[in-house]
């Protein structure tokens, strides 16, 4: 084996796996043979390996050469890349908000708010949403990856958006800043509505049946519960004021976006209170002792309601989430704006 | 120094897009790889190997070249490349929108 020989050799195992490699090799072979050839012949003497040699150092070290074959050298490529960006933010804040709001219902839920219990919960559920976020990011790279490879050129120019575009959309577009009207009137109302019946007419929620030809109450909710009733009404009220100040407004501000995340915040720890303390219900079994309800049925009628409200919580929680994020985000727009 | 760098770094793209052409324009009749790198260079197109077979290789994936091998030497088999119908075609088109480009370019430098 001569010096070509062992340099093609070198060349080919530094060529990226690709179809062709060994074409390249013998063109390449060929090549260097008819360079050392010319050489010889205008050096006027036969070949020798000090002429390798120093064709060789003309051609470039084998990595190099091996390089200039490999016509994608991109883990992601320019035509994925946009695509690729869309879904990592959307599977990112997606995987990040849940796992955050596990974590605050863990700690509200299962530790007493205080003490190395409490601090140990956030920073484990921190410690989660952190390798979980690298994980999603790992995870989402190697798919692209993997689909730049296996994906032909014109699906991948499928996967972006090469619509035409029409300049006429950006007027369609709303500004960010401004009011959904019906959203917010839709809020107000059932604002209004939720502080009248927490208010003058608790007794919706709960139950009424006869015993004996008269009427008898239990309610859903515990005194616990109405015991928050000041804060809930202070909040509500609040939040009220701010949309309707919105809508006639019409578009957000810097202190209208602050305001909301500050309801929002407080409305959360609320929330997180309710989650976590005991007895939220107003009734148990015996309540219904006697009633025409069955004591099997009033059991079951117990565990349903006992675990459908720390559900509803959560959801509200996770309404209340992401509502903060999005005033979170539209204060961070707006000082991006304006630097 | 910067400025020398800055220069090469814009030739380089210049040529970049120029040489598809030039190559193009040099296999209405068949040749191998080492034999058109020189004919390039006799009509003054100096190219690097290191840029002429990947390029060779990528226009024959484009549809625009076709190539064979023949064995004349059994050391030395080559690969012979010849511009196919679709690069006739490409090599026209590309023939009359390069005219125009320098007849704009010399109008404004001139």
């Amino acid at each position: 084996m001569n010096l070509i020989d062992k340099y093609v050799a070198e060349v080919g195992k530094h060529l990226p796996l690709l179809k062709g490699r060994e074409d390249i090799e013998i063109e390449l072979k060929s090549t260097l043979e008819d360079m050392l050839e010319d050489k010889a012949e205008q050096a006027g003497r036969p070949r020798d390996e000090a002429m390798e040699i120093e064709l060789l150092k003309e051609y470039g070290s084998p990595q190099k050469i091996a390089s200039t074959y490999n016509t994608h050298p991109y883990l992601i490529g320019p035509r994925m890349f946009p695509t690729f960006l869309k879904v990592l933010k959307l599977v990112l804040s997606i995987v990040v908000i849940v796992l955050l709001v596990i974590t605050v219902i863990q700690a509200a839920t299962a530790t007493s708010m205080q003490g190395p219990e409490f601090l140990e919960v956030i920073g484990k559920g921190f410690g989660t949403v952190l390798s979980a976020a690298v994980a999603v990011f790992g995870n989402v790279v190697l798919v692209f990856a993997i689909l730049e490879r296996t994906l032909p050129e014109k699906e991948i120019g499928d996967l972006s958006d090469n619509q035409e575009w029409d300049p006429a959309s950006l007027a369609k577009e709303p500004s960010p800043d401004m009011i959904k009207r019906g959203e917010m009137s839709a809020e107000i109302v059932f604002t209004i509505i939720g502080l009248v019946v927490l208010n003058f007419y608790p007794q919706i929620l709960g139950l009424n049946f006869t015993v004996d030809g008269k009427w008898v109450f239990v309610p859903i909710l515990s005194e616990a519960f109405f015991g928050f009733l000041p804060w809930i009404n202070l909040i509500l009220l609040v939040e009220v004021i701010l949309n309707t100040y919105l809508l006639r407004a019409n578009r957000w501000s810097i202190a209208t976006r602050v305001g909301k995340i500050i309801i929002e915040g407080v409305s959360l720890a609320i929330t997180v209170i309710l989650l976590r303390m005991p007895g939220l219900l107003g009734f148990t079994a015996d309540s219904f002792a006697n009633s025409p309800i069955s004591a099997e049925t009033a059991q079951t009628l117990v565990t349903v309601l006992n675990s459908m409200l720390p559900i509803a919580l959560t959801v509200v929680l996770i309404i209340q989430g992401i509502e903060m994020a999005k005033a979170l985000y539209g204060l961070l727009r707006i000082n991006y704006k304006t630097k | 120094m910067e400025n020398d760098e800055l220069v090469q770094n814009m030739l380089l793209e210049l040529r970049r897009g120029i040489l598809s052409l030039a190559v193009l324009s040099q296999l209405s009749k068949e040749q191998y790889g080492y034999s058109l790198l020189k004919a390039l260079s006799d009509q003054g197109m100096e190219i690097d190997q290191s840029t002429l077979y990947p390029l060779l290789r990528r226009l024959e994936s484009q549809g625009l070249l076709q190539s064979d091998w023949r064995i004349m030497d059994e050391a030395r088999p080559r690969r012979y490349y010849v511009i196919s119908p679709q690069g006739k075609a490409v090599l026209s088109t590309l023939k009359r929108e390069w005219s125009a480009m320098t007849e704009t370019i010399t109008k404004m430098l001139s």
